[in-house]
């Protein structure tokens, strides 16, 4: 601790800090323009200029640090002049445009220039006019530019992107993409966030209000399990746009593109707004009163005809815990049926079954700092900067800060470009990795480091035997050398982490990969805190933990999708099996065998559309709820705009459909609900070690039939069914699309931008391809959430839970043209 | 004084290794090479060098800091963007002598245990660039670079990068910045390069006359060294003159000659034999000085005392027949030009004083523009991140103090007053 004075104010302040952090702990306000909590010091706008006892010069409070003694002024006539001069500078140029401009009213040059600047300005200057740049969702007036780099500073440092630099010098310097390209970037807006003017600002927001009518709530975004605290901005009942606000959260203002701009999707063109029942094979617009007598009827006759154990439901990932709950509710009370789960099965539950395997435990939430001060931590095939886009940050301040970012991935994947150690493995060969590690481990004797015996080391000494570093390194297809070095670092580390991903959406990892990561860190004495697996999207854990599974031994997902005629009457809520599950085929099969599917959902999915009935659902915002984050936090979420049309919210269907069936659910508004909920019981159980060694991992195999992997996943823009019905999102990204290495597209003669026909046993797909250098020869990427591209009907499911990448063949549509 | 770092200037082969080594060329790499890396640190904190770039700062306690710095590897770079104007001291050592400054550079390496080594050279002296790399090539072939140099398991790999042009890549953390390949704007300090540096790593920024004085100071001592100029800050100084002197150039004589000698003997005193108006000592970024100051010794002690610095060495020489109020238009065109356009006052406020002095010097000034200039500049001093502004802001402010009368002709006459 030290000592200070500032403005005569005696305080203590933490070693390091600097004089701006010390003065804004302490409530004293420094003017600054160009400095950021989450960037390192800059020093370029001189408004936080200072004066230090015994320093000939100003000193610049965002860049020094504060020492033992040093007695500060903040606030005195010398300085006012200083920062006077420099506002009067920057006003020079500045074109005072505030009548026509976004930010009028939360511009920080405005709120300044009323403090301290003069009304009248001793010079006159032309003003820039350069013309505006724009874009798919940023645009930018480089007129307005202040040049406090906070933009560029956000891409690089804190974003790791770096899609945008200053061009030129002095004062023609300006913000631009390299050779003053169209911005093409992720687009995560966090540079309109930290844009103190209005010289950048989000597209979809341009001239639609001034800032002092907007209203202000704050919510749980809808998309990943990280859980962000949305700060909605709502002129006349519709929401703007999306900010994230400093300090608020757990993302404590971060924000991703799907965050900032994919809230749009409640306003989608494909929204339900009345209920829609099969007549003569065709969806014909209907009215509550007769759907839900209608489905009261079905249901019934099949229960009595078939039993209640005909019928299944299926939850949503992306619904609150009250609609899950209540969907959970009617299935046991109305029907008698526990034949219910939900998208996690495929994804989640199986980390949950490996974690029980090994450490014993039935819960590990992660934590969203985790990453931050360990020494090595290891990526595995998970692309984690896109799926849990702020959890992926804390990667990326953690390298910052010193740790030691190993990543084993075939994709050269932002963090693998921003890490201390890309190891480019082959596709799914993750868990090969991990028991090479677990060999290594061994042969270094780690198992003889700790005290105690955990359960079953004979087993694993045993089953990874074949496993030598000569042998893996083989497997994965890098140097041993390589390998032995990156084994080196894991192992002989203080500590450690390993960070991975297990979806629906993915198939190069699974159980055996969690499993082998779980052996391998036991091994090396680390509890289930240095394994960090989040659950995929926002609600997945909240459906898991308010019990939308079987718990009585009712049928799973997989034995409700993929086991054509043992259902006879299926009620899907919010969940589009059909796009999103692997193996399309089967599941399409199931669905068409059934005598009765009920979809209810916020749109006309893929699914809806082999429906029954389709019942419209009241979409995130229009409907109050409750998600539970990766970090196992419940977040409630607040309704703000009005449903659309005649749509519900989730679980008021449900109550309404049951008492049509002449059931009280007892439970008639929220609150009530909630209540019920708040008693279910869950905890993390008890640590009870014990070694569960990995039978046979697969290895993606290819064939001379089949030649090369494809591997799927979630993108930055998309993930699941929601962003595509985003407008914003679709246009930076609208179209399906395979991306293919500049090898495999040379072999296979395929050219950038052309569509081509992918096929494996289970189908063929006709999809563009994108030549990338992301991407290793071999491999092919393909995101699975375009419904038109049908990429999950080539993808085999896998009921043990296990990686199954997927061999393909690929052919080019276009027969060569002859070469002028 | 024997001249050391001009050495065999004459001779039209003096950038040969064979003309360098017949001359006693290397002869000091093998002395220091046979010491121990801290007792040549030591020699240098004892011979009192100090940096010959501008700044001064004594070379053995710079030296001292990195080589305390545990993290390796560390880099030795050679400063050689010299970009002030009026200076071109160095380029003399770059383009005739390139084998003193490799044989100091590696002599330097080997005292601060850094095994990789970079010359950052300006972008406008493309000859010096062909010069400098035929020159590492020969220091290479003849063992002199490389792995274990001169057998004694020392390795130290060199090359040249060049720079693109800007004045800014001068200042240190800027030229480290530019170096790894980034936009060159200068950085926080501290940390200091010699602990995060290049890289991150310990990093010596050293000017090229600075490293090129090492093999004199391995050769005769630091003793010897000592008895050469004013022993304040002794050594052999490069000074280079322009303007309206009989005979410009650059000149080796012992630190603290007097400006006066270095005008009327070794120059050759005015041009013409005009009347002195104005010197500035040195390069444009020191302050002005006034004829009845040239008794002045020029060296880093002195020159402060009559408000001036010694700076890069570079003497400007102006004579009655010099309008300096467009001298001083000149240099602020200069200062814009180069301004990076990190901080506000140095991008913003130097083009104003700029327009303000255009408008001053093309006849249109106004009254209160000579205090509109004091205030700009004056609100730039001290308040900008780095020198540069500061640089451009005493410019001004020089110029205004020493010779007001120019500026007042200029407003009320709406003329030149060496016109007149």
């Amino acid at each position: 601790m030290i000592e200070l004075t500032i403005d005569g104010k005696r305080i203590e302040a933490e070693k390091g800090m600097t004089i701006l952090e010390v003065a804004k702990a302490n409530n004293i306000y420094i003017p600054h323009l160009c400095w950021d909590r989450r960037l390192k010091p800059y020093g370029g706008c001189r408004l936080c200029l200072v004066e230090v006892e015994g320093q000939r010069k100003l000193m610049a409070a965002c860049s020094t640090p504060a020492d033992n003694g040093m007695v500060i002024h903040t606030d005195t006539p010398n300085l006012q002049k200083a920062r006077r001069t420099v506002l009067e500078l920057l006003l020079v140029h500045h074109p005072l445009d505030c009548p026509v401009c976004d930010k009028a009213g939360e511009c920080r040059l405005q709120d300044l220039a009323y403090k301290y600047g003069p009304s009248e300005s001793r010079f006159y200057a032309e003003r820039k006019h350069d013309p505006e740049a724009t874009s798919a969702l940023i645009e930018r007036n480089p007129n307005r530019c202040i040049l406090c780099g906070r933009c560029v500073r956000v891409c690089w440092e804190h974003q790791g992107v770096g899609a945008i630099n200053f061009i030129g010098r002095g004062f023609k310097t300006k913000i631009s993409p390299a050779f003053e390209e169209t911005l093409d970037c992720e687009f995560c807006g966090q540079c309109v966030d930290a844009c103190p003017v209005g010289a950048l600002g989000a597209k979809p927001y341009k001239y639609r209000a001034r800032a002092w009518f907007l209203e202000s709530h704050d919510s749980i975004c809808p998309y990943c399990s990280v859980g962000c605290t949305l700060t909605l901005d709502l002129r006349e009942g519709r929401i703007l746009r999306v900010r994230g606000v400093d300090g608020k959260g757990v993302n404590d203002g971060d924000l991703c593109g799907k965050g900032r701009f994919g809230f749009d999707f409640i306003y989608g063109d494909t929204r339900l707004k009345t209920p829609l029942v099969r007549k003569a094979g065709e969806l014909v617009e209907s009215t509550w009163e007769e759907t839900l007598y209608y489905v009261a009827n079905r249901l019934r006759d099949i229960k009595r005809q078939y039993g209640a154990d005909s019928i299944g439901a299926i939850g949503s990932a992306r619904a609150g815990i009250e609609d899950n709950y209540m969907l959970k509710k009617f299935m046991k009370e109305v029907i008698g049926s526990d034949n219910i789960d939900t998208s996690a099965r495929l994804g989640y539950a199986w980390v949950l079954r490996a974690l029980n395997d090994t450490y014993g435990i039935n819960q590990n939430p992660i934590k969203l700092d985790s990453p931050i001060g360990k020494e090595v931590v290891l990526v595995l095939e998970s692309d984690l900067t896109s799926t849990h886009p702020i959890f992926g940050l804390k990667f990326l301040e953690a390298k910052n800060e010193g740790t030691y970012l190993m990543v084993a991935d075939p994709r050269k994947t932002k963090l693998a470009r921003r890490s201390s150690k890309w190891i480019r493995i082959k596709p799914a060969s993750g868990t090969v990795f991990l028991l090479g590690l677990i060999n290594y481990a061994i042969r270094e004797g780690a198992h003889l480091r700790e005290e105690k015996e955990i359960e079953g080391i004979d087993g694993l000494i045993e089953s990874v035997k074949p496993y030598t570093p000569e042998k893996v390194s083989e497997l994965i297809g890098v140097d041993t050398e390589q390998f032995i070095e990156a084994a080196s670092r894991f192992v002989n580390a203080e500590t450690r982490l390993i960070a991975l991903t297990v979806g629906a959406a993915e198939n190069q990892k699974g159980y055996e990969t969690v499993l082998a990561a779980a052996n391998l860190l036991m091994l090396l004495g680390e509890g289930p805190d240095s394994l960090q697996v989040p659950s995929d999207y926002s609600n997945t854990l909240g459906a898991w933990l308010s019990g939308t599974r079987p718990t009585e031994g009712g049928k799973d997902l997989y034995e409700m999708l993929y086991n054509p005629g043992s259902l006879k009457a299926l009620y899907v809520m919010g969940e589009d099996p059909l796009v999103t599950m692997p193996d399309g085929n089967t599941v399409k099969k199931t669905l068409e065998e059934l005598e009765f599917l009920v979809v209810q959902d916020i749109r006309l999915s893929e699914t809806a559309k082999l429906a029954d009935v389709v019942l419209p659902a009241a979409a995130w915002s229009e409907k109050e709820g409750t998600f539970i984050n990766s970090q196992g936090i419940p977040q409630p979420f607040p309704k703000v705009v009005s449903p659309q049309g005649d749509s519900v919210p989730d679980w008021q269907i449900l109550r309404n459909l049951a008492r049509v069936m002449e059931h009280d659910l007892g439970i008639t508004e929220l609150g009530k609900l909630r209540e019920e909920l708040s008693r279910i019981q869950t905890d993390r159980g008890q640590q009870r070690w014990r070694f569960s060694p990995v039978e046979v991992p697969s290895v993606a195999q290819t064939t001379t039939d089949y030649p090369i992997i494809m591997v799927t996943g979630n993108i930055m823009q998309h993930s699941g069914a929601l962003s595509v019905m985003s407008k914003s999102l679709s246009h930076v990204l609208s179209d399906a699309f395979v991306q293919i290495s500049p090898e495999d597209a040379e072999r296979f003669g395929v050219k950038d931008g052309e569509f081509i026909k992918i096929s494996s046993p289970l189908g063929e797909v006709f999809i563009k391809a994108r030549v990338s250098d992301e991407i290793p020869e071999g491999m092919l990427f393909v995101p699975v959430h375009f419904a038109h591209a049908r990429v999950n009907y080539l993808v085999s499911h896998s009921r043990l839970g296990n990686a199954h990448p997927t061999p393909v063949k690929i052919e080019s549509t276009s027969t060569a043209t002859p070469r002028r | 004084m024997e001249i050391f770092l001009l050495k065999n200037i004459d001779n039209p082969e003096s950038h040969r290794i064979q003309v360098y080594q017949q001359t006693g060329g290397y002869e000091q790499l093998k002395k220091a090479l046979s010491m121990k890396p801290e007792d040549i640190i030591q020699e240098v904190k004892n011979s009192g060098l100090r940096g010959r770039g501008g700044a001064g700062f004594p070379t053995g306690m710079k030296w001292d800091f990195a080589s305390r710095d545990p993290k390796l590897p560390k880099y030795l770079v050679c400063n050689a963007d010299e970009g002030e104007p009026g200076t071109f001291k160095d380029r003399p050592i770059l383009e005739k002598n390139p084998h003193l400054l490799i044989e100091g550079m590696v002599i330097s390496a080997y005292a601060l245990k850094a095994e990789r080594g970079y010359i950052y050279l300006r972008g406008e002296y493309p000859h010096a660039k062909v010069v400098l790399e035929e020159a590492i090539r020969e220091a290479y072939e003849s063992g002199f670079l490389g792995q274990d140099i001169l057998g004694s398991g020392f390795s130290f790999d060199l090359s040249v990068h060049q720079g693109a042009g800007a004045y800014i890549c001068g200042e240190e953390t800027a030229l480290i910045d530019s170096l790894e390949g980034r936009r060159g704007q200068p950085r926080i300090k501290p940390p200091f390069p010699v602990n995060v540096g290049a890289w991150g790593m310990p990093t010596v920024v050293n000017n090229v006359e600075t490293l090129s004085n090492l093999p004199l100071i391995i050769k005769i001592g630091a003793e010897e060294y000592k008895k050469i100029g004013n022993p304040e800050c002794p050594g052999p100084k490069l000074y280079c003159v322009s303007g309206m002197v009989e005979r410009p150039g650059v000149y080796e004589l012992p630190m603290g000659t007097t400006l006066k000698e270095i005008i009327y003997e070794h120059c050759g005193g005015i041009k013409g034999g005009g009347q002195l108006k104005a010197v500035i000592p040195g390069g444009i970024s020191t302050p002005v000085l006034t004829p009845d100051k040239i008794d002045v010794q020029m060296d880093f002690v002195s020159l402060p005392k009559v408000g001036s610095m010694l700076g890069s060495g570079a003497v400007m020489v102006f004579d009655e027949s010099v309008c300096l109020v467009r001298v001083c238009w000149r240099a602020i065109r200069f200062f814009e030009h180069e301004s990076c356009g990190k901080c506000t006052p140095c991008r913003e406020g130097v083009g104003w004083m700029r327009t303000v002095l255009e408008r001053i010097e093309s006849g249109f000034g106004r009254k209160g523009d000579i205090e509109l200039l004091q205030d700009i500049a004056s609100n730039i001093t001290g308040k900008t991140f780095c020198p540069l502004g500061d640089g451009a802001a005493g410019v001004v402010l020089n110029f205004i103090r020493n010779f007001p009368e120019e500026f007042d002709y200029h407003i009320q006459n709406k003329k030149c007053m060496v016109e007149a």
